[in-house]
Formats: C-alpha cells, sequence, structure tokens
C-alpha cells in the first residue's frame, strides 16, 4: 500500500468514525491531535470531507431525524437504482416539508424538489423557506434568486412571497429574484401575477406573460416586455452563466460579485458607465478583468480579496 | 505573496483548500500524469504536493491566485523528486521547466451544474462493486448508521466501515474529476455473522 493510500483510507475511518453515533470530545481532540500531525493529514481530511460532503448536498437531503430514516427505509428497502435512491431522498425530504428552509452560499447553486413535484433552482447566496404540500403552497424568498418550474395544478395556487410582492401562478416557469427591497421576475413560460403585499392603497397586479420581466421597488412595479430569448438569458446562471447585454462596467461588477467571495470594485465614475456585452462564468472575474484591460484599457489592481478597476 | 504571514489560521487555510485547491484536482492529476514515467505514483505525488501547498500557505499566507501557485508547487515538486533519482526521463524535466504550467493555469474549469452534479454523483455510486454500493447507498443515503447496516446485511461492523472507506474514496475520487475506480477493492465476506 502506498503511503497516499494508507493516510487517505485512515482520514476515511476518521471521517467515518465522526458520523456515527457515539462520538466524544475526546475523539473530537484526537482528531485534532491526527490532522495536526502533518500536512499530509490535513490534505487527506479535508480533500474527503469536502467531497463526502458535496455528495450529501447533492441528495438534497439534510440529516433526518432517526425516526423518519426508519421510515424511509422500510418504504424502499429494496434496494433500488442508485439513480432511483437518489432522487427517492429528494422526494422523501418533501414528505417533511412543513417550513422547510433551503440556502445556498456565496457561488451555491442547488437543486430542491418540492412535494408538490415543484422545481426550484437556488442561485448563490440564496434563502427560501417553502411550506407546500399537495393542497397548499406557499414559499417565502427570504434572500437572492430561485427559478421555479411550478407543478401545474388549478385548483392550489402556488405562491411566493418575497419582499413587499405577492406573486401567484398556476403551473409555469418562472425566476424571483430579490435584492434588499427590489423584487424581479422574469417569465419563460405561462402567466405569473405579482400583487403588492400591504400597499397602502388598493393596486392592480400585473399579470405577466413570456418575455416579460417585472421590477418591483416600493410602490411601483415596471414591466419590460422583452422576448423570451432575452428573458433566457436573465437565467443563464442556471448553467453557471452571466451574460451581459449592454451592461455597465458596474452592474456587471455587481452580477461577478453576487457569485464570488472575491469582490470586484470599480472606483473611477468613468469606467464604472462604459457598456460591454458577452458571456462569462460566474466565477471567471480574471477573464472579465482581463478583457476589460485589454479591450479598453482599464487599470486594474489585485489583491486577495478584491480587484479594483481604478481607471 | 499573501498578507498574514504565518497569521493563517486552520478553518482559513481549509476553506481555501477546499475552495480554490481541490477543484484543480483533475487538472493536477492529468498534469501530474503527463509529466511522470510511472501512473503508478500519481496518487502519492498529488498527495505530497498538497501536503506541500498546505505547508506554504501556512508558512507565508494565501496566494493571490491558487491555480498558479499549485501548479508551481507541483512542478517543483517533481522536479526535486526527479533530482533525488527517483524515476524520471529526461524530455519530462525539459517539459517541466518549459511553459506548460502556464497554459493549465489558464485552463478555466468548467461550471459543473447541481443537475450534472448530481448525475455524477448517481455515475459514481455506479462504478462502486456491487456490495460497496449496497452499503454506501445505506449508510449515506438512507442514512443508516454502520451497526445498523451491518445488521441488516448481517455482516461484522468492520466490513462495513471498510467498504466505506473504499467506497468513500472512490466517490469522493470521482466527485473530484476522477475516475472514481480504485485499485483494490476489499472483498466481503457475507457470512460474518451479526453483530
Amino acid at each position: 500500500m502506498t503511503p497516499a493510500v494508507r493516510i487517505e483510507e485512515e482520514a476515511a475511518r476518521w471521517l467515518l468514525r465522526r458520523e456515527e453515533p457515539g462520538w466524544t470530545e475526546a475523539d473530537g481532540q484526537a482528531l485534532e491531535t491526527w490532522l495536526a500531525d502533518c500536512a499530509a493529514h490535513q490534505a487527506a481530511f479535508w480533500r474527503l470531507e469536502h467531497g463526502w460532503r458535496r455528495a450529501d448536498r447533492l441528495a438534497a437531503r439534510p440529516l433526518p431525524a432517526a425516526e423518519s430514516k426508519a421510515r424511509w427505509s422500510r418504504r424502499f428497502a429494496p434496494l433500488a437504482a442508485s439513480l432511483v435512491a437518489l432522487f427517492g431522498a429528494g422526494v422523501w425530504l418533501a414528505h417533511d416539508a412543513a417550513g422547510r428552509v433551503y440556502a445556498t452560499d456565496v457561488g451555491g447553486h442547488e437543486v430542491a424538489p418540492l412535494p408538490d413535484g415543484t422545481r426550484v433552482e437556488l442561485n448563490t447566496d440564496t434563502k427560501l423557506r417553502a411550506d407546500v404540500t399537495r393542497e397548499h403552497r406557499e414559499v417565502w424568498l427570504d434572500r437572492g434568486e430561485a427559478y421555479f418550474e411550478v407543478a401545474h395544478d388549478k385548483a392550489h395556487p402556488f405562491t411566493i412571497y418575497a419582499g413587499k410582492r405577492k406573486v401567484t401562478v398556476l403551473g409555469t416557469k418562472f425566476s424571483v429574484r430579490r435584492t434588499g427591497d427590489e423584487v424581479q421576475v422574469t417569465v419563460v413560460e405561462g402567466k405569473v401575477r405579482v400583487d403588492p403585499v400591504d400597499a397602502p392603497k388598493p393596486t392592480p397586479p400585473a399579470v405577466l406573460t413570456p418575455g416579460q420581466i417585472a421590477i418591483a421597488k416600493g410602490a411601483a412595479t415596471l414591466v419590460t416586455p422583452k422576448t423570451v430569448a432575452a428573458a433566457q438569458s436573465e437565467l443563464s446562471w442556471r448553467q453557471g452563466m452571466l451574460v451581459f447585454d449592454q451592461y455597465t462596467v458596474e452592474r456587471a461588477a455587481e452580477e461577478f460579485n453576487r457569485y464570488n467571495r472575491r469582490k470586484i470594485v470599480v472606483t473611477s465614475p468613468e469606467a464604472a458607465a462604459i457598456r460591454i456585452g458577452g458571456t462569462f462564468e460566474t466565477d471567471n472575474i480574471d477573464g472579465f478583468v482581463e478583457l476589460l484591460q485589454q479591450g479598453y484599457g482599464l487599470k486594474i489592481e489585485k489583491t486577495d480579496d478584491e480587484v479594483k478597476i481604478t481607471g | 505573496m499573501g498578507g498574514g504571514g504565518g497569521m493563517l489560521d486552520q478553518e482559513s487555510l481549509k476553506d481555501w483548500f477546499c475552495a480554490e485547491v481541490l477543484p484543480l484536482e483533475r487538472a493536477l492529476t492529468r498534469f501530474i500524469g503527463r509529466n511522470w514515467r510511472n501512473p503508478a505514483d500519481v496518487a502519492d505525488l498529488r498527495q505530497e504536493i498538497y501536503a506541500r501547498v498546505i505547508e506554504g500557505v501556512a508558512r507565508s499566507g494565501l496566494p493571490l491566485q491558487a491555480k498558479p501557485y499549485v501548479f508551481t508547487t507541483a512542478r517543483n515538486h517533481l522536479i526535486n523528486c526527479a533530482r533525488r533519482g527517483q524515476v524520471i526521463s529526461l524530455e519530462s524535466v525539459v517539459e517541466l521547466t518549459g511553459a506548460n504550467v502556464a497554459i493549465d493555469a489558464l485552463t478555466p474549469d468548467r461550471v459543473v451544474s447541481a443537475r450534472e452534479e448530481l448525475t455524477r454523483l448517481s455515475a459514481a455510486l455506479d462504478r462502486l462493486p456491487p456490495r460497496c454500493r449496497e452499503i454506501v447507498v445505506l449508510r449515506k443515503i438512507e442514512g443508516l448508521t454502520q451497526k445498523q447496516v451491518a445488521a441488516r446485511l448481517g455482516i461484522a461492523v468492520g466490513t462495513v466501515e471498510q467498504q466505506m472507506v473504499f467506497g468513500m474514496r472512490a466517490v469522493v475520487d470521482f466527485m473530484l474529476g476522477g475516475s472514481g475506480r480504485l485499485k483494490r477493492p476489499p472483498a466481503v465476506r457475507a457470512k460474518e455473522g451479526r453483530q
């Protein structure tokens, strides 16, 4: 056995034992000691922990309570094909859905199935609470952006609360994005109704059709007619891409900053106002600023956690 | 390079390693494979390079960019191993000192969507030997403890752990861009009696 394999197996055993019941504080200290032994231990343990946790997250399933586990096991006792098992895990989660919270970190991107058959895709830095059953469908978007493919059910409207807006649908494809008190709704398919929540005086709802984008702030709701293709490009994050069409550098920087811990800061007003177009991977800050540098002769300063565009 | 030399705490180091270094694993493995004659050494070399990266960053702070840092460390490590008289061909050394680090360092990582990742996890499980897969699914997806898995399948807890160790390594390898096929799957003896 090579040294790498030996260390990796040791790391795996630590990780597995930590997930078992009966893990004590003393065990934790022993693990710390083992990790402090050498960088190779750290490398192996961190790597396995990271990859293994990623597999967790993909099953879209928070660690279940012991009882639920048993229920799930009985129901699905004959071992299904792994894919079925995985999607089954998602469905299982849905059974337990009262007030369930779904969240992603900066740079995150998750898909969550809801109990009514609706599919929600969470963009970066997003928090969403769902109270969804087959009879009752309500979701609160506390932060960030989510794309919905709502299962069609005429009898039970699907309602999303985002800031001061209520978005109601019967079954359609659209996204809702919340930035502070601004709410943007982009429709790809079907009809979506946007109502103000506790408005001082009665306000008519806005009904959006495919290709339309509504931006709501305070009492005002602005509906922009666009093509379905343009609406789709607003949703390019689903493919991990940012599509800029005549964006100012400032706005493009803001978009990048939603997805990355390393922030782009534009200190020059002239540079901020330049309009650009293009398609970038959400984490390709370097490619983006390189293009600005080469294409527009802008000055770039890079530090550990910032990329400054200074003129 | 970075700011807080020696001041870097474990948490930040770990976060950085997971967020910036591990996504490079596929490219790094290819890089080692291309520049080292014996494929059997690749996993060891990668492990050593990771350790060196961690040591280096713990000493002198986070680098501005992970990619060039990791690949430079990799190159230096391979050259050192070669100089220490381990097996390596001369043209590899020449190649190593050439420009190909830059090329590797600039290849953008493919952004993997959540759906693709899910498919990937499922593919990773499919690559496991059947018995190992069964154990991993019971433990990982269904959330049974190792003891419960052992009882369910009528095998020893030690065997469950052994299979889990292998399954975890293979799944992680695959999730990080490897083949997910590791050598030497341990044999399962089904009749070990219950614990």
